[in-house]
């Protein structure tokens, strides 16, 4: 009796609410997006609104299982569910490929994709690691076997192929971060193996934050492509500037704000090195996106035209760039209000301008219907649920929980930021869905079970110790 | 180690990225508009819809100009599936070969995109968009075609409008449209290409009056470029508006009867109704049926061949054809003699047949009987009086002030100037004054001697039948006229306002009364010119006219032309009347023309004669010696 009473009362309504507003608003833009007009009813199986919303009746149910199994099984299990998810993605290279990638198991409409359910094994496998109680987290077995459970599903879901989910693999890298995971047993060996005299690391800078650096050092280089080869042209004060020296100026701006605000949270003492700081990472950034963009004017037609292409820089009526132009036009057009429910017109179905409008472009419709007001409240609302889930992690007391919370909160970030992002030029466009409101049974299911399985972890949460 | 402050990272990223998306969302909902225009460039689609021209009465309020439904069949390559060229061929009646080759006409010409600014034309082609295969199909053809047309998909009819003419008449009058050229595109966005524009006559002059008011659809468009619906219930939308029909001032029945009349003969009839400038018919003859250039398929067809025609059909004969007035120039100069006080009513000269040649007659005592007997050495007399005033000691310099002053008479009278009548392709007439012989002659190196053959209407002197016309409505009137139109009622108005305003010619009403008594005489005494001009139970003035004409040296038969008003007093009438190469005076073929035209719009019809049938028998085509 206490002990339900106590499940009750750590439940987190907050995320649970969140989640069930992200669920209806998905289910109404499904809706509105596949409208038929001869299958008007919201709940006719043979619509897709009305299949979505017997996805979310699996996943609900299947929450309620997740909610009944005693939250121990995700830690004596962790293997097995790992193992489980590896041989679905074996096995799925074997099926008969669908729009040119062997990613579905099963038949027709009712089947699954094993790469969204990977995400919860790898996740479950990935705490049940770190937070095994004496891993020696600079031990180079330590780094090599979390990187090898994330690196592991990658390749197979490379092979599928299926670049979006191996792209969002990556979010676990950050998780290892968290943790504290530094990357020195891997870098020092190189470093101390130079033949300089004297010269022994015992700590690299690189090492500690090489995740951070690492993405860090991938946006900026892709921004460079993305900004140096155009004209930067400001209407409004009628001034136009080559788009190389729009990132220096925005790497100027970003580093003199950084050094504000360390200047406000260093105490007196340490004023002087946010100033080397702010100044260092000023001259790498700089070295860096020259170095990228001197690199790839230097590099050859076909090569650059590929990374072109993939960019989305380069005109293609049929590529990436007609999916994004169109994109773009139905979000932008939504304006300060939006067209109203069931009134967008690029991105309905009905005119097929913006493909996939109903799964990886479900933005677009959401956006041109609800305008601003609704973007910026879907925006707030996906803030909301991130952070509360970073949240919930930094409460727990198991490493566990908190390994698993924060990998289904980079998760989630990633197929934010990708999916938004693709439709305001933000983020290349890569096909991954939108958690909770792209059509699809796959990722309803498994986002479900991802929230569900959290939840329960936090109900439980001072019921275990580590 | 603890890594706890690592949370801060996190926390700021995610915080960042939400704030950063939420402004680059403002930018592109709210700030910018681009997103939003490439949106309606992308869905959108404005649809014109350009309602039918507008219909033309005649003044009897008998619809002489229609609107007939046309077809075209249309093609979207991308929706054609598996054509079965010897089906579809048996259909449209064409050959394979010729199927495939308007395929390659229409991917290469007719999406053709003319780029202003590059002056390059491009082809446009795309195979999703809809193209004519074939234009202007008649209900006829398309019925047979029609329900066939389910068997072929990417094919499907569309439904356009053309002109009709139930009456086969007046074709230099209303003119007939073409399809617009680039310039006019460019000047104009009423215009697109194929889009239809009168190209002559009234259609051209009144087109801005006769193409309405255009419609405008937006509608919600595919990706594949079907129409999906109209965007927000039509709200947008505005209605196509037919121009209010044109009433006419023409009689149909008359200009029918006149076309009649001048079958297989070369010339033109002008008729005024002289209270009201209107024209009652224009006939220029050879003529051709309107209906024969409707539409680009008859066009390509007959125009050409109107063209090449040696009679030149397609010239408006009464409006640009400029002839020499012959004697009924006779009238304006006893006018002016009267009205400068060089004659007066009782003057008498010598028909004194060594200045100029003159038929048998007795001499003429007076200006009436002069205009009854047309006598040559009479207006000689009279014009070298007006012309050599005795102003001046120099009779050159004399000369220059007469002619000035006997031109400006007859521009007051609408000749040498070119008439604002409401229709395009007319001509101004030669009305010679001194700066115009100053050119041939030199300044002060003539007199009238040299220029004496205007005096009896030949020689320099031109005018078109149009201005005869408006001549004989200024007799009937006694010295006015309103410039003569054809439009009688334009927007459920009147005419336009310019043909509301009275000109007064520079002759005083009371010099009219024994000129128009020497008509009546031309018609009615023995020795007049025109007994043939008679119409029983209507008092008819006219005035004939025999036109010397030559090519090089060559003397051709001569010209017959007749003036005339009817009746004499309330004239309901004026009509010019010439007929090419006739041989013979001008009451010979002309004056019988005119009472015949007179008879039919009094009367509103002409009891067989045998005078009709004479008229109708002749053949004068061929005969130019």
């Amino acid at each position: 009796m206490r002990k339900n009473q106590s499940v009750i009362g750590n439940f987190d309504w907050p995320l649970f609410v969140a989640y069930i507003l992200l669920l209806i608003m998905g289910i109404g833009t499904v809706y509105s997006v596949a409208f038929n007009s001869e299958h008007p009813n919201i709940f006719d199986f043979s619509q897709k609104y009305g299949k979505q919303i017997m996805w979310l009746g699996i996943s609900l149910l299947l929450g309620l299982m997740v909610f009944l199994i005693d939250s121990d099984i995700y830690r004596k299990f962790a293997v097995p569910i790992y193992l489980f998810v590896l041989s679905l993605l074996i096995i799925v290279l074997f099926m008969p490929p669908v729009n040119g990638a062997r990613a579905w198991l099963g038949l027709g409409s009712m089947g699954v994709q094993p790469a969204e359910f990977a995400k919860i094994g790898t996740a479950i496998l990935l705490a049940k690691f770190l937070s095994t109680a004496k891993i020696k987290q600079q031990s180079r077995r330590t780094v090599l076997a979390a990187n090898g459970i994330i690196l592991l599903p990658m390749i197979l879901i490379l092979l599928q192929p299926d670049a979006g989910t191996f792209v969002v693999f990556t979010a676990f890298l950050f998780v290892l971060y968290r943790e504290g995971i530094s990357y020195d047993p891997l870098i020092l060996p190189i470093l101390n193996a130079m033949p300089i005299k004297g010269l022994h690391f015992k700590q690299t800078w690189i090492g500690t934050h090489f995740i951070p650096i690492l993405f860090v050092v991938i946006v900026l280089s892709v921004t460079t492509l993305l900004f140096s080869g155009s004209i930067i042209s400001l209407g409004f004060i009628g001034v136009e500037f080559d788009g190389y020296w729009g990132v220096f100026f925005f790497l100027f701006v970003i580093c003199a704000a950084g050094y504000f605000f360390m200047r406000m949270i260093f105490s007196r003492r340490d004023r002087n090195r946010a100033l080397t700081i702010s100044v260092i990472a000023f001259v790498l950034s700089v070295t860096l996106t020259s170095v990228v963009n001197y690199g790839f004017q230097k590099l050859a037609g076909h090569q650059k035209e590929r990374i072109e292409l993939v960019l989305g820089l380069r005109e293609d009526p049929n590529g990436d760039d007609y999916n994004r132009n169109r994109a773009m036009a139905a979000v932008g057009s939504g304006g300060l209000v939006g067209k109203g429910y069931r009134k967008a017109i690029v991105s309905s179905v009905r005119t097929n301008h913006v493909p996939e409008s109903e799964t990886d472009f479900i933005f677009c419709p959401f956006a041109e219907e609800w305008g601003f007001i609704g973007s910026l409240i879907l925006v707030i609302l996906y803030l909301f649920v991130i952070l509360r889930i970073v949240m919930i992690a930094e409460r727990q007391k198991a490493i566990f929980n908190r390994v698993y919370a924060y990998a289904f909160a980079m998760i989630l970030f990633y197929h934010f930021a990708i999916n938004i992002g693709m439709n305001i030029e933000f983020a290349p466009v890569i096909g991954i869905p939108l958690p909770f409101f792209s059509y699809g049974g796959s990722s309803m299911m498994s986002f479900s079970m991802m929230m569900f399985i959290l939840l329960k972890l936090d109900s439980q949460r001072n019921d275990v110790l580590n | 180690m603890n890594f706890d402050g690592r949370k801060y990272v996190f926390v700021i990223i995610f915080t960042l990225v939400g704030i950063l998306y939420a402004s680059k969302l403002f930018y592109m909902q709210v700030v910018d508009d681009t997103w939003s225009l490439r949106a309606q460039q992308i869905a959108e689609k404005r649809r014109e819809i350009t309602p039918p021209r507008a219909v033309v009465f005649d003044r009897n309020g008998k619809k002489i100009v229609s609107n007939k439904t046309y077809y075209n069949l249309m093609m979207v390559q991308k929706n054609i599936t598996e054509l079965d060229t010897v089906a579809f061929a048996k259909l449209i009646g064409w050959t394979e070969l010729e199927i495939r080759e308007r395929f390659a006409q229409i991917v290469k010409g007719e999406g053709r995109y003319y780029n202003k600014h590059s002056g390059k034309t491009t082809s446009n082609y795309q195979s999703i968009r809809p193209y004519p295969f074939i234009k202007e199909l008649t209900a006829d053809e398309m019925v047979k075609i029609a329900p066939h047309l389910d068997n072929f998909p990417g094919f499907y009819k569309e439904v356009t409008s053309m002109r009709n003419y139930p009456y086969s008449n007046g074709a230099n009058i209303l003119g007939y449209l073409a399809e617009v050229n680039q310039r006019e595109v460019d000047e104009d966005k009423f215009y697109k290409p194929g889009s239809r524009i009168g190209r002559s006559g009234i259609e051209r002059f009144y087109e801005k009056e006769f193409r309405g008011t255009k419609g405008i659809k937006y509608i919600v468009t595919s990706a594949m470029n079907n129409v999906v619906g109209s965007f927000e219930n039509g709200k947008y939308d505005t209605i196509a508006l037919q121009a209010d029909p044109i009433m006419l001032g023409i009689d149909i029945d008359l200009q029918a009867y006149g076309e009649k009349l001048l079958k297989n003969k070369r010339g033109c009839i002008v008729a005024i109704e002289p209270s009201t400038g209107e024209i009652l018919a224009l006939i220029s003859s050879p003529n051709y049926d309107p209906n024969l250039l409707v539409g680009n398929r008859k066009i390509r067809e007959n125009y050409p061949g109107l063209l090449a025609n040696p009679d030149k059909p397609l010239f408006p004969r009464p409006l640009a054809s400029e002839y020499m007035p012959g004697s009924t120039l006779k009238l304006l100069q006893s006018l002016i003699g009267l009205q400068e006080g060089v004659i007066d009513v009782n003057s008498g000269f010598p028909c004194n047949k060594s200045v100029v040649g003159c038929h048998n007659h007795p001499s003429a005592s007076n200006v009436t009987d002069a205009v009854k007997m047309s006598c040559n050495p009479y207006y000689y007399a009279v014009t070298r009086k007006i012309i050599q005033q005795k102003k001046y000691k120099s009779s050159y310099k004399d000369s220059e002030y007469g002619l000035d002053r006997w031109a400006k008479y007859l521009n007051s009278f609408g000749l040498g100037k070119r008439l604002d009548t409401d229709i395009t392709g007319l001509r101004s007439g030669v009305i010679p004054d001194s700066k115009y012989y100053d050119k041939w002659y030199g300044h002060h190196k003539w007199k009238f001697s040299t220029i004496r053959s205007i005096s009896i209407g030949q020689g320099e002197v031109q005018l078109t039948p149009l201005q005869l016309a408006n001549v004989a409505a200024i007799m009937a009137n006694r010295g006015w006229y309103y410039t003569p139109h054809f439009v009688k009622k334009l927007n459920g108005d009147g005419p336009k306002e310019e043909y509301l305003v009275k000109h007064q010619t520079m002759v005083e009403r009371r010099h009219f009364t024994p000129v128009i008594e020497g008509m009546r005489r031309v018609v009615y005494e023995l020795g007049g010119t025109a007994r043939r001009a008679r119409v029983e139970g209507v008092e008819v003035c006219g005035k004939t006219g025999t036109v010397e004409n030559y090519r090089g040296q060559l003397k051709l038969r001569n010209h017959s032309v007749f003036i005339a008003f009817a009746p004499m007093d309330n004239p309901k009438i004026a009509l010019s009347v010439f007929i090419e190469n006739a041989g013979g005076g001008g009451g010979t073929w002309a004056a019988p023309v005119a009472s015949l035209m007179i008879e039919q719009y009094i009367y509103g019809e002409v009891k067989p004669s045998p005078k009709e049938q004479r008229i109708l028998d002749a053949i004068l085509l061929k005969k130019e010696r």
